[in-house]
């Protein structure tokens, strides 16, 4: 350890450019698999947005209306924390109400449709809103209240598909928008009082008010929407509860704090700098024959976003039923694993033993899922493949019971897909939710026990609120995971080029990476450079939103803990 | 709950909270389970159809057979695991180092502030999806190597021209990349295994006590002396055991090397022998990086692509190369951690 001090005057000059220089080799090193990855992206967004078909007066003129701006407007709200987190809440409530509408579009409108949104409703998420609502007013019936809602989520379902039929016929009576209507806006507008009343402390009139303007809103707006070709009624309802409420919650929480009113210039930045320099571009186009404003081609547009893909014409091709099947997709993976995963890292964390026979399984249990975490994504396509989709088990009689016969869930198909990633991404959500639940203190548990509470009442109210930032986050982490799967859907045969959208959980699966993967070794450049480039950056851009939105969740609940 | 005294309302009361104790006890341990249950189904799934493949082709020209033809019912597993085992290599070289001086920057270097920039940029590597990464080799990181191998080339041919005056010759030149190769294969799972490397070696950096940086201090030694001769050491299994992980990793990442280095297996070169000895000289394993080599993975890939039907023999022998894959991640991934208990060094 001491060097060897020999060489007198010159060794500490020697010493120390050997320090400095491993200092910025190291700081180097941990630059450049992010560089790479930065530069990489830098490509492909510059072929699926086309920009190298802009003209230099485009950029000028963007970069002037745009860029220079949002610079100031982040150099600005460096110096002010309460403006930047005002503008960074604008922003994620924007992004992440784009998302949920996003998803609950394709969900309720194209994948369920009215009438099986509506039987399911009616048959599962009312009656436990309702008794999650009584259990809520009168604690001393709560005990059964949450009984009856343990049921509800088992019988629920299965009298929801009994009932389907006379349910969709109410359903068809109603008309879709009616059915929006009572089932999202309505709710949507408790919510919203609950929620303005009770957590942002905004008093009671202001609440009802706003609970009230919601569904006014939706039906005043119907007329105008009716002349947007785009947006059906339908439509409208679920745009305006999903990102309506959480852009003007953001607002009025900005609004009404005089230190974070700044961030108010972030939207306006972003908004008015594109119609401007839309606007510039338009005037200056053609006048001036010196500068060059043409605009770029971009692949990654509203058309591809909205038609099927195409393995001949690039110029017609899009990505519309694999953007449908990669939600629909994580939505069952999403419900499948929550619970599961959530009830796994409660049992290692709360109820574990430690001692005995019984100590040495779960210890067993542990070491597998950490194990399990580590076995090849492609290793779990061949488990789907063999479990889901290829194995037969003739039936099985017992006594006046007959089991079976299993035939798997079909080759490609959604509930496939869903539980093979499931499985895939569990050992993920486990290990996340288990790291959770062990940063919440053993004295608050000690101080549930203290007043008599039980163990199942501790976790319940306790552990689970304390650790839900940090169990959410770990969740939607792995299912941005899962939603960049490739290697396991190609396994069960899931269709890599499809034109219409998986509509049922028996219908054949396409998702957004199969398509990157098939489009990817076309040689045409149209292909190469152009339709793969625009896939990869919307599954780039729905990770990216995916990503933010659990990093706004743990920085929320981190704050509020 | 119905009316009734205030005594057998209690009691009802127990009972039913009892009872719903150990219901959700039940329930849970249920999901624990559910995960022992998966790894039974993975094992009894691999083995059970590579028995079926072995029913059929001998385990022995499986596992030393030198040509992988699914079209011609040969099952030779060697080239796909010698193009692992390469691609596994190349990203070895690169990702390890950078990864070590990565996990030294941000433990012993970076301010709180530059960590809590650099960590989730360094996440964001293992987020971005493996295929984008197959991408991004193919389309983007190909033809760019290309242009650089060009470049190198007219500059040995320079150097050529320059030798050939006194009669004189380099004579070398490398070979340009085919459209798959395993360089691009490489330099891509590089980037997707830096991270694990980084934020492992970091752990376990992090748990080295500030004691000893501060003996180290007091004897006179230097930031950097303190850094690679008592951090590095103190961290070592927690390092290697980030090591294997990551080449476990690398062994079993599929659609990354699939677009990267193609479905095509490698051709073995031919041994020569010295003494009765057969050997592979290194310029012969290096040429292999510029040609297309499938991977055990990218061969699963392609038989599942290929319009081979269920049943087929090719279709079982899917299962076995998963056997293969599935052994050996297990293995490191056992080994790795028997390390990181068995090597800790434990601080008090």
């Amino acid at each position: 350890m001491i060097p060897a001090d020999s060489d007198g005057g010159g060794f500490g000059r020697v010493k120390r450019t050997r320090g400095v220089a491993f200092r910025y080799l190291a700081l180097a090193a941990s630059n450049v698999g992010i560089l790479a990855l930065a530069s990489l992206i830098a490509f492909v967004v510059w072929d699926a947005f086309g920009l190298w078909s802009a003209g230099i007066g485009w950029y000028s003129i963007f970069g002037v209306t745009v860029v220079v701006p949002l610079a100031a407007f982040v150099v600005y709200a460096s110096k002010h924390p309460p403006v930047a987190t005002a503008g960074l809440e604008l922003l994620s409530a924007t992004l992440g109400g784009l998302m949920g509408a996003v998803m609950l579009v394709v969900m309720v409108l194209v994948v369920a449709g009215s009438g099986v949104w509506f039987a399911y409703v009616v048959t599962v998420a009312a009656p436990i809103a309702l008794l999650q609502l009584i259990g809520a007013t009168d604690p001393t019936v709560k005990r059964w209240t949450s009984v009856l809602s343990l049921v509800t989520i088992v019988l629920g379902p299965i009298a929801g598909t009994l009932l389907l039929g006379p349910l969709s016929t109410v359903a068809a009576l109603l008309g879709a928008p009616g059915v929006f209507f009572c089932t999202i806006v309505v709710p949507a507008a408790g919510v919203l009082w609950y929620t303005l009343e009770r957590r942002y402390e905004y008093g009671r009139r202001v609440s009802i008010a706003a609970a009230v303007a919601l569904p006014v809103i939706a039906i005043v707006a119907v007329p105008i929407v009716d002349r947007i070709a785009i947006v059906s009624r339908s439509a409208w309802l679920v745009l305006l509860v999903s990102i309506g409420i959480p852009v003007a919650v953001a607002t009025a929480n900005t609004a009404r704090d005089p230190d974070r009113r700044g961030g108010f210039a972030l939207p306006v930045i972003v908004v008015g700098g594109l119609l401007v320099g839309r606007l510039l571009v338009d005037l200056l186009d053609g006048v001036v024959p010196i500068i060059d404003v043409s605009r770029p081609q971009p692949w990654f547009d509203w058309q591809f976003l909205t038609s099927a893909p195409s393995t001949s014409i690039a110029e017609v091709a899009g990505m519309y039923p694999q953007i449908v099947g990669s939600i629909f997709l994580i939505v069952v993976v999403a419900v499948l694993t929550f619970g599961l995963g959530v009830g796994a890292a409660i049992y290692l964390e709360e109820y574990a033993p430690s001692g005995g026979w019984a100590g040495r399984i779960v210890r067993f249990i542990r070491i597998n899922i950490s194990n399990l975490a580590g076995v090849p994504s492609v290793v779990y396509g061949l488990l789907g493949l063999g479990i889901f989709v290829q194995m037969r088990v003739s039936a099985v009689t017992i006594g006046p019971l007959t089991i079976g016969p299993y035939t798997g869930f079909g080759v490609g198909t959604v509930i496939s897909a869903a539980f093979t990633l499931s499985l895939l991404i569990l050992p993920i959500v486990i290990i996340s939710a288990q790291e959770a639940i062990q940063s919440v203190p053993d004295s608050m548990r000690e101080a549930s026990y203290g007043m008599g509470a039980t163990r199942w009442q501790t976790i319940r109210n306790v552990v689970i609120p304390e650790s839900m930032g940090g169990i959410l986050t770990g969740t939607i982490l792995a299912l941005g995971r899962a939603i960049g799967e490739t290697a396991p859907l190609l396994l069960i045969g899931a269709a890599a080029v499809s034109f219409s959208p998986p509509t049922e959980l028996f219908g054949t699966l396409t998702a957004m990476p199969l398509l990157v993967y098939r489009t990817a070794f076309f040689p045409a450049d149209a292909f190469r450079h152009g339709v793969t480039a625009a896939g990869v950056v919307t599954l780039l851009l729905i990770l990216l939103t995916i990503n933010s939105i659990a990093i706004v969740l743990r920085d929320r609940f981190e704050t509020e803990a | 709950m119905t009316e009734g005294p205030d005594r057998v309302d209690l009691t009802g009361e127990r009972t039913l909270t009892r009872s719903l104790e150990s219901v959700y006890h039940a329930v849970f341990f249920l999901c624990a389970a559910l995960s022992v249950v998966t790894t039974i189904a993975i094992v009894l799934t691999l083995v059970i159809n590579s028995i079926t493949f072995f029913g059929g082709y001998s385990i022995v020209d499986f596992l030393f057979g030198t040509r992988w033809i699914s079209s011609r019912a040969l099952f030779g597993i060697l080239p796909l695991v010698v193009s692992t085992l390469l691609i596994t290599l190349g990203s070895a070289v690169i990702a390890l180092p950078l990864g070590v001086l990565t996990a030294i920057y941000l433990s012993e270097y970076a301010s709180a502030r530059t960590r809590s920039v650099l960590k989730p940029l360094l996440e964001i590597l293992a987020g971005v999806p493996t295929v984008v990464y197959g991408y991004f080799a193919l389309v983007y990181v190909t033809p760019a190597l290309n242009v650089v191998i060009d470049g190198l080339n007219a500059a040995l041919s320079t150097i050529d021209g320059a030798l050939s005056v006194v009669g004189l010759g380099l004579g070398f030149r490398f070979a340009e990349l085919t459209m798959f190769n395993l360089v691009s294969a490489s330099i891509v799972v590089a980037i997707l295994v830096l991270p694990m490397v980084s934020s492992i070696s970091e752990d376990a950096m992090g748990a080295v006590p500030d004691s000893l940086r501060e003996a180290g201090y007091g004897l006179g030694a230097t930031k950097f002396e303190v850094s690679t001769t008592i951090v590095v050491p103190a961290a070592m299994s927690g390092i290697t055991s980030s090591f294997i992980l990551a080449l476990s990793r690398a062994i079993g990442e599929t659609m990354a090397v699939t677009l990267a280095a193609g479905m095509k297996p490698l051709s073995l070169p031919a041994t020569k022998s010295l003494f009765g000895i057969p050997y592979v000289s290194p310029g012969q394993i290096l040429a292999l990086y510029s040609e297309s080599g499938a991977t055990m993975t990218a061969t699963i890939v392609d038989i599942v692509t290929s319009d081979l039907g269920g049943g087929s023999i090719a279709f079982d022998a899917m299962f076995a190369i998963g056997l293969v894959l599935f052994v050996l991640t297990l293995g490191m991934n056992v080994i790795s951690d028997w390390i990181s208990a068995r090597y800790r060094e434990v601080y008090e």
